[in-house]
This record gives C-alpha cells, sequence and structure tokens, in this order.
C-alpha cells in the first residue's frame, strides 16, 4: 500500500527526529547529489516564474517587446478590481462553487453510503463509478455537449419539465449549471472513494447501539455516520472549493475555442479570464493581477485546510 | 462467521443494488452512448440502429479528416518522456527526504510542500513567456521540461520510502554501501508499490492534460488527442459520429490503464485529489 494512504487525506505530517545517535550523521553530499535535479528544475521551472507572476502584476509590459518593462505599482489591480468583467467572473466563479460543492459532497456521501453495504460486485461499482473521474475532460464535454444538444433526446426531456428545448451549452442561462453537471458527474467518483475510506473508520458498535435505540437508516445517517465523518466531510468541502475554484478546461471546451466564457460570459471562470486577458486579448498586467489574487487565494485555502486537518487528526 | 457491515439490513440490500446499479449507469451511460454513437452511420445518428448497421466508417474518417495518428504519437511521446523524467528526478529526491539525515532537510522539505499546494494556472503567464523567450513554443520541449519535476510525487516517494524498516540501512552499511547506492540497490527495488503509484498518475495526468498543450501549441502538427479532440469537434460539428469516434480514441488507453492498475491509484487520488 502507498503509505500516503496511512495519514489523512491534505495532511503532510512533518519527517520526526532521528531517535538514535548513530542516524544523526550526516549524509549531506548524497543528499544533496540525489535532490540536485529536482531542485535544479524547481528553480528554473517553478520558482523563476512563480516570481516573475508578482513582478508582472506590478508591471507594464510593452506586447511586442516583452522585455520592456516599466513598474506601475498596485495600478493593474486597481484597474483589475474596478473592471465590471472581472466582477463577473468572480460572481460567476463563486456560483459554480456553490453549485458543485454540496451537490458532489451530498452525492458522494449517498453514493458512499450505499456502496458500502454491498458485499458483491463492490469492485466493480467502484470502478465504475470512478471511471468518469479518469477520462479526459475534453472528451468528456464533448460527448455531453453532443446529449444536450437542442432537440436531443434530453433537452427534449427537459422540455417537458419546464425548460427550453435549447442547446444548454449555448443558452445564458443553463450553460453554467450545464459545467457544474459535468463537473460533479466527473467528481463523483473521487469523493465516494475518500467517503468509503472515511467509512472505514466508524466503530460497528455506534450503530449497533443506534439499532438497540429503534434508530432508522436516515437517522443513522445523519446522526451517526456524517458526525463520524466530519473530518472527511471537511475535506472534500475545502478541497471541493479549491478544485471548483479552478475550473477551466470544461469551460473552454465548451466556448468552442471562440470568444471565451461564452454564451456571452456566462461561464468567464477566472482561469478563463486569466487564459482570456494574456492570451487572447494581450492585457497581461490584469491577467497577472488576476493570477496573483488566485494564488493568493488557492494557497490560503490550502493552508487552512491543511491546518484544520492536523486539529482534527489530534484530537481524533 | 463472515463479518456484516454495519447498517446492511437484508431487506434494504436488494434496493442498495438497484439504486448503486442507476448510480453506475448515469456514471456510465455517456461513454456508452460515444462508444456505441462512434459506430454509428452519420444518417443513424441520434437513432437506434441494429448491430447490423454499425460501422466502423467514422474510425476511417477520423484519421482522414485531421491528423490523428500524429497526435497520438505526439500524446505518446509527452507521456513517455514525462514518465522517464519523473522517475529519474522525483524517486531520489523522495529518498533522500525520507532516508538520509542532512543539513537544510527541513527547508527542502516545506518547499516541497509549499509547491505542493500552488496551482500551475497562478504562474501560467511567465512560464508562456519564458518558453517563447526560448523558442521552445510547438514543441515537445514546451510540453514535457517544465513538467518533470513534481512536487505531489517527491512527496508520494518520500511517505513510501518512510516505510521501509531502518535495518535495510543498517544491512548496506554493514555491506559498505553508499548512500547512493543504497537508494540504487536497496531503495528502488522495494519501491515497487509507490512507483507503480507514480508512473500511473504521470500517465493519467499527462494524457489527459489540456491547459498546458492549448497555451504552449498552436502549430497542427504539434497538438496532443485533447487539443486535437478540440479542434475536430468545433470543426466537424456536422458530423458527431466522426468527434464521438475520436472521443473513444482519447479515452480508451487511460480507462484501460486506470482498470488495470486501480488498486495502485485509487487510494493515492482520493488522499490526494491532485487533479485540478
Amino acid at each position: 500500500m502507498p503509505a500516503a494512504t496511512s495519514s489523512p487525506p491534505g495532511a503532510p505530517t512533518l519527517s520526526r527526529r532521528p531517535r538514535r545517535a548513530r542516524a544523526r550523521r550526516r549524509d549531506t553530499t548524497s543528499a544533496y547529489v540525489l535532490l540536485a535535479p529536482a531542485l535544479a528544475l524547481l528553480a528554473v521551472w517553478f520558482l523563476y516564474p512563480i516570481v516573475s507572476s508578482f513582478l508582472l502584476s506590478v508591471q507594464a509590459v510593452n506586447v511586442f517587446h516583452y522585455s520592456q518593462r516599466t513598474w506601475v505599482g498596485l495600478a493593474n489591480f486597481q484597474r483589475l478590481l474596478s473592471d465590471p468583467v472581472f466582477r463577473s467572473t468572480i460572481r460567476i466563479t463563486l456560483t459554480f462553487v456553490l453549485i458543485v460543492v454540496p451537490a458532489q459532497t451530498v452525492l458522494a456521501l449517498l453514493a458512499a453510503v450505499l456502496v458500502r453495504g454491498l458485499r458483491r460486485l463492490r469492485t466493480f461499482y467502484r470502478t465504475a463509478l470512478f471511471v468518469p473521474y479518469v477520462t479526459s475532460t475534453v472528451a468528456v464535454t464533448a460527448v455531453f455537449m453532443d446529449l444536450f444538444t437542442v432537440h436531443s433526446a434530453l433537452p427534449v426531456f427537459f422540455s417537458r419539465l419546464g425548460l427550453a428545448d435549447v442547446s444548454w451549452f449555448a443558452d445564458v442561462h443553463l450553460a453554467l449549471p450545464f459545467l457544474a453537471m459535468i463537473y460533479v458527474w466527473m467528481n463523483l467518483g473521487l469523493y465516494m472513494v475518500i467517503f468509503l475510506s472515511g467509512l472505514q473508520t466508524v466503530p460497528a458498535e455506534l450503530y449497533e447501539a443506534a439499532r438497540v435505540d429503534g434508530a432508522g437508516a436516515v437517522h443513522e445517517l445523519l446522526f451517526i455516520t456524517v458526525p463520524s465523518l466530519r473530518p472527511f466531510v471537511l475535506f472534500v468541502v475545502i478541497s471541493g472549493m479549491i478544485g471548483a475554484f479552478q475550473i477551466f478546461d470544461q469551460a473552454y471546451v465548451v466556448s468552442g475555442g471562440t470568444v471565451l466564457g461564452g454564451p456571452a460570459g456566462a461561464t468567464s471562470t477566472i482561469v478563463i479570464f486569466i487564459f482570456a486577458q494574456a492570451f487572447r486579448y494581450n492585457k497581461l498586467g490584469s491577467a497577472s493581477a488576476a493570477a496573483v489574487l488566485f494564488l493568493v487565494v488557492v494557497s490560503l485555502a490550502t493552508l487552512v485546510m491543511r491546518r484544520i486537518f492536523r486539529e482534527e487528526t489530534r484530537a481524533a | 462467521m463472515p463479518h456484516r457491515f454495519p447498517g446492511a439490513r437484508t431487506p434494504l440490500v436488494a434496493l442498495r443494488y438497484v439504486v448503486v446499479s442507476l448510480v453506475a449507469g448515469v456514471l456510465l451511460f455517456p461513454l456508452l452512448y460515444a462508444l456505441y454513437a462512434s459506430f454509428e452511420l452519420p444518417k443513424d445518428y441520434g437513432k437506434f440502429v441494429g448491430l447490423e448497421a454499425l460501422t466502423a466508417w467514422n474510425y476511417g474518417q477520423v484519421v482522414t479528416l485531421v491528423p490523428l495518428l500524429r497526435w497520438y504519437l505526439n500524446t505518446i511521446a509527452v507521456t513517455a518522456i514525462i514518465m522517464a523524467g519523473n522517475f529519474l528526478v522525483n524517486t531520489p529526491a523522495g529518498f533522500a527526504l525520507a532516508r538520509l539525515n542532512f543539513k537544510g532537510k527541513r527547508a527542502v522539505f516545506v518547499l516541497v510542500l509549499s509547491i505542493m499546494m500552488v496551482p500551475l494556472q497562478a504562474y501560467l503567464i511567465p512560464l508562456y513567456l519564458f518558453v517563447a523567450q526560448l523558442g521552445w513554443l510547438n514543441t515537445y520541449a514546451s510540453l514535457t521540461v517544465p513538467f518533470i519535476v513534481y512536487c505531489f510525487f517527491i512527496f508520494l516517494m518520500r511517505q513510501y520510502f518512510s516505510t521501509i524498516p531502518r535495518e535495510y540501512d543498517d544491512a548496506a552499511e554493514v555491506d559498505g554501501l553508499g548512500k547512493i547506492r543504497t537508494f540504487v540497490k536497496i531503495g528502488l527495488p522495494l519501491s515497487g508499490p509507490a512507483l507503480v503509484t507514480q508512473m500511473v498518475l504521470g500517465f493519467t495526468l499527462t494524457w489527459n492534460s489540456f491547459l498546458i498543450p492549448v497555451t504552449m501549441t498552436t502549430d497542427k502538427s504539434m497538438f496532443v488527442l485533447t487539443v486535437g479532440l478540440n479542434t475536430l469537434k468545433s470543426q466537424y460539428y456536422d458530423f458527431p459520429t466522426v468527434t464521438m469516434a475520436g472521443v473513444i480514441l482519447l479515452s480508451v488507453p487511460v480507462i484501460a490503464v486506470f482498470v488495470l492498475f486501480q488498486r495502485s491509484i485509487v487510494p493515492s487520488l482520493a488522499s490526494s485529489g491532485v487533479k485540478g
């Protein structure tokens, strides 16, 4: 078993101090020989671009000569924050997160509770539920766009329930829910597996005691399963927020490579905004300022998650 | 007596199988639909036809309409280079962090953990500018070199190497092996399961990656399958059956690898949630 399974998700632990004096002897040279390729590549392909990213956010770049730059202080951020397009980008991204996270958390928990009780075909079900997660987002989005094209079976079916018979990805109101549906469909299996591993930690005596007290299945779920899974629910919610915040592939494919964020900006998520500003409109300042804000939000959320997790595991 | 799972009540079990099968059906339906549609003639599209009307026509079309074989070759080359690079770079780094004592160990490990939480999108623009400066746009180098070092994999290998008993080091010392040869002769042979995880995850992530290739390549002959499929879909939207053939050709390798190796990748995927 990979060691990563023994520690709770998202909770890396720092190495323990060596116990024996003999082990304290240093192998600094050998260690850095083994680390050299990784550290060199990190310096060139991570540290250099990340520092440049911060620099670009406070500079104005001549798009014809990238080396010609002038310092502009926080002007990029000021322009960005007063840009109505960016504001709607934030609103759209948060809406997306708010649709996706509750949906995938609840559905994954229910799926895990259902699968856990099964003795036969468990591996089959786990595989079936996980396949969408490993399939290419581009492939999945292409199939969903096909299934939800105007006059196809599914839009016709939903038109009986009161929605318009339209291509969902091309409709201003349905495009974002359409992305959310694809996203949840792809990630359900991942979060179900996390809940399944969490369910193994719930002591069976709790259920037996509940049954003696005559608790029903719903009571068991709400008053035993969910509270026992608290750390796992937290992990799925927070890492789900971090993941959904970064949505890009589905939104890019939906716009068909034409105007990004379409229809009418309805799917202009934050990463789409960064990408479009930088590579379509050559507005490197706005794009870099948005990228820095994005980085700060994601890093803070990850730090919070790790902190919570360290405390949850200590309390357990 | 076989252990009974808590909460498994006999009358409810049958209902559970039905519900879970429905959920599995919903999750598998789009891909099964794509598979079926990819064997339909365009005139039968949207209808349900018998097996005798199915044909490989779309697959013939997709290789002639677009340079699909070239895209396949590109995807395989990029994936292979990254997997080999991952193995050579992240494995020894993980070993050093797990088994050796050295000055700055804590700092290096904290660095690895911090980098793990930075999404690629945050430095995509300078990465692009740098790659462009090097003249690497539309080359394999732009799709591979920046992604060989991967902190999550260093962490993964480090966690695994930490579980190997200390006695192996003592034995290596008795045999007079230096630390680097201990890594090669003892660490590597024992790291099988974690290596498989690293390789399979590396394969899946690279094969499916879209943001990087769509940023770094504009030349059709340098596309990988994901980018190629995206253009195929927009260019030939009148022929959805042909697009579905592309969908199947892109998805089958990665689904096959997943089904074969799911035991080694599902637990670590569950503990990381690496996909953006």
